[in-house]
C-alpha cells in the first residue's frame, strides 16, 4: 500500500451568504509512495490549496478520506508540516524564533530547541541571519525560514503550496534547486503546488494535473528525468515534451473555462 | 598618503564643537521657547497685558518654589497619585480579562460590544455627580472616575489586538498542532500586545483628566483642590505652577509607555 492514500475525495464549500455548497474537489482518488515528490499544477482556483490543506488536515473533508501510512487523517498531525504560500512568519519573532516555533507546539524532545532550529537555518542557508525578524529578510529568504521551519520538526510528508509563489522566475529556480539538494538528503514524501510548468517538471517524480468545475484529477505524468537535477535538465528532450504536454492540458483547461462563462 | 596625525585632526575638532552645534530642530524649538518666556516676562511691564491675569515667568518660578517647600505639595500630591494609581490599577486589572474574553469569544463581543462603544464615545465625566452623590466627596468617587476613564480604551484595544490576528498565523499554528492554549499565548498574546500598549497610553490621558476634573468639581484635598483654591484666589502664578505638575506628569506617563510600545513594536518598525 502507498504512503497516502486518497479515495473518492470530495471537499465543498457553503458560498458566502446562501446555504448553497460548492464542490471545491470532487471524486479524487491519489495514491503517493514513500519518498516521492509530486508537484500539483492546474489553473488558479481549480482545488489545488484545498487538496493540500486535506492532506494537512487544515479543511474538513465532505466525502471520501485519506490515509497517511494507514492512519485516517483528521486533523494535523506530526507525521506532516505545511510550508505556506504567504507570510505565516510571525513578524515578532526572530528567525530562529519561527524556526522554533513548531518544535514548540510538538513539544519536540529530540534534544536541544536552539541547536536543531540553528541545524535547519543552517541547512537552508541563512546561518548569519538567525536573529533577524522577518521584516528584514526578503521574500525568498522569508520562505527558506519558512521551510526550515517545517524541515525542523522531522516530518513524514511535507505539504508545500506554492512556496515560491511571490519570488521572480531567477531565485524561484536557486530556491527549488535547493529544495531539490535538501530533499535528496532527507528524501522525505512531498506535495508540492505550483502554477509554474517548468518548477513542476524540474521537481517532480509525478506531477498531478488538476482540472476544474469540480476541481478532480485530470491525468497523473510520471517524471523519468535522472537525478540529480540541474538547470541542464531544462533544455534536455524529454523535458521539452513534458512541457508541451502539460502547457497542452492548461491551455485545454482555460478554453473550457471560457465555455463556462459563455454558457452561463 | 594621508597620515594618522592628519585624520586625527578633524576628528578632534568634531568632538570638541559637537557639543555647541545641537541639532536644527532642537535650536528652533529651544529658541522659540526662550523667545515666548522673554515676551511674557516684559509684556506686563510693557503694559500689553495686565499682569494680574497672566503673572510671569520670575514670578511662576518663585511660586514653584514657594510651593514645593511650604505649600503641603506632597500631601496634595499624594493624595491625587493615590487616586490615580487605585482607579488606573482597578482599571487594567478589569479591562484587560475583559477585552481577552471579547476579544477571543464571538458571543461575548456580539453581547457587550454596542454598549461599551457608547460608553467609550460617552465622556465619562458626566457620570461624575453621580459619583458623587453614590461615593461621597472623599477619594472614592475619583476612583471611579479614574477608573471609568482608563477602562475603556484599555478593553477596546485588547479586544481589538485579539479579534484581528491573522487568520493565516492561526492556521499555521494549528498545522502544527497547537492547541487553542498555545495559540492563545503564543500568538494571540504576543500578537496583541502592541495595541493592549496603546489602550494604556490612551487610558492615562484621560485617567489624569478624571483625577483633576474630580478634584475641581468636589474635593478636601490635593491637586485639584489646590487649582481650585488658587483659582478662586486668582492666584494665576500658584495656577500655573500646578498645571505645570499636571502635565509633567501625564506627559512623562505618556512618553513612557510609548517608549516600551515602541520596543515591543520593535519588529513592525525599523
Ligand atoms: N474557505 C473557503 N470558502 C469558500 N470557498 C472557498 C474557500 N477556499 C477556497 N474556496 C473556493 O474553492 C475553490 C478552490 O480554491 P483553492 O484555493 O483550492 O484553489 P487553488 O487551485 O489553490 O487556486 P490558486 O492557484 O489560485 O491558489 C475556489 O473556487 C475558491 O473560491
Ligand atoms: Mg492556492
Amino acid at each position: 500500500m502507498a504512503q497516502i492514500e486518497i479515495r473518492d475525495l470530495g471537499i465543498d464549500y457553503r458560498k458566502p451568504k446562501s446555504n448553497e455548497v460548492f464542490s471545491a474537489v470532487d471524486s479524487v482518488d491519489l495514491s503517493i509512495e514513500k519518498g516521492e515528490f509530486v508537484t500539483i499544477v492546474g489553473s488558479s482556483g481549480c482545488g489545488k490549496s484545498t487538496l493540500l490543506m486535506a492532506m494537512a488536515g487544515l479543511v474538513n473533508l465532505s466525502r471520501g478520506s485519506i490515509r497517511i501510512d494507514g492512519k485516517e487523517v483528521t486533523g494535523p498531525g506530526r507525521d506532516r508540516a505545511v510550508v505556506f504560500q504567504e507570510a505565516s512568519l510571525l513578524p515578532w519573532r526572530s528567525v530562529r524564533g519561527n524556526v522554533k516555533f513548531g518544535l514548540e507546539m510538538q513539544r519536540w524532545s529530540g534534544g536541544d530547541l536552539n541547536e536543531r532550529a540553528m541545524q535547519m537555518i543552517r541547512l537552508v542557508g541563512l546561518g548569519r541571519f538567525s536573529d533577524y525578524h522577518p521584516h528584514q529578510l526578503s521574500g525568498g529568504m522569508r520562505q527558506r525560514v519558512n521551510i526550515a521551519r517545517a524541515l525542523a520538526v522531522d516530518p513524514d510528508v511535507l505539504l508545500m503550496d506554492e512556496p515560491f509563489g511571490a519570488l521572480d522566475a531567477q531565485t524561484r529556480e536557486i530556491m527549488g534547486t535547493e529544495l531539490l539538494r535538501i530533499w535528496e538528503r532527507h528524501k522525505k514524501t512531498a506535495l508540492f503546488v505550483t502554477h509554474d510548468i517548468d518548477e513542476a517538471i524540474f521537481l517532480a517524480d509525478k506531477i498531478v494535473v488538476m482540472g476544474r468545475n469540480p476541481g478532480h484529477i485530470k491525468e497523473v505524468i510520471n517524471v523519468d528525468l535522472p537525478r540529480p537535477r540541474d538547470e541542464a535538465v531544462l533544455d534536455s528532450e524529454p523535458f521539452h515534451d513534458l512541457r508541451k504536454r502539460l502547457r497542452a492540458h492548461l491551455a485545454e483547461d482555460m478554453s473550457s473555462m471560457q465555455l463556462v462563462k459563455e454558457v452561463a | 598618503m594621508r597620515s594618522a596625525e592628519m585624520t586625527a585632526e578633524p576628528a578632534v575638532r568634531q568632538i570638541s564643537f559637537s557639543f555647541l552645534r545641537p541639532s536644527r530642530p532642537t535650536l528652533v524649538g529651544a529658541l522659540a521657547v526662550l523667545a515666548f518666556l522673554v515676551l511674557w516676562q516684559v509684556a506686563p511691564s510693557m503694559g500689553w497685558v495686565n499682569g494680574r491675569f497672566t503673572s510671569r515667568p520670575t514670578e511662576v518660578f518663585f511660586a514653584a518654589i514657594d510651593i514645593f517647600r511650604n505649600d503641603n505639595f506632597l500631601y496634595h500630591a499624594q493624595i491625587s497619585l493615590t487616586e490615580f494609581v487605585a482607579g488606573f490599577a482597578l482599571a487594567v486589572v478589569v479591562s484587560i480579562p475583559l477585552g481577552v474574553l471579547l476579544g477571543t469569544s464571538k458571543i461575548a463581543r456580539y453581547l457587550i460590544d454596542p454598549p461599551l462603544m457608547a460608553l467609550y464615545i460617552a465622556p465619562t465625566l458626566v457620570l461624575l455627580p453621580i459619583m458623587v452623590i453614590w461615593l461621597g466627596i472623599d477619594m472614592a468617587p475619583k476612583i471611579a472616575v479614574v477608573f471609568l476613564g482608563a477602562v475603556f480604551p484599555i478593553v477596546l484595544n485588547t479586544m481589538a489586538g485579539m479579534s484581528e490576528a491573522d487568520p493565516r498565523f492561526l492556521r499555521m499554528a494549528r498545522s502544527f498542532g497547537a492547541t487553542k492554549f498555545d495559540i492563545f499565548t503564543r500568538v494571540l498574546v504576543p500578537g496583541s500586545l502592541p495595541a493592549l500598549l496603546t489602550g494604556i497610553r490612551l487610558a492615562v490621558g484621560r485617567a489624569v483628566l478624571g483625577v483633576v476634573v474630580g478634584e475641581l468639581f468636589v474635593s478636601q484635598a490635593g491637586i485639584g483642590y489646590q487649582l481650585n483654591l488658587y483659582g478662586s484666589a486668582m492666584r494665576i502664578d500658584r495656577l500655573l505652577v500646578y498645571a505645570l505638575v499636571v502635565s509633567a506628569f501625564g506627559y512623562t506617563l505618556t512618553i513612557l509607555v510609548r517608549s516600551v510600545e515602541n520596543k515591543v513594536r520593535d519588529w513592525r518598525s525599523k
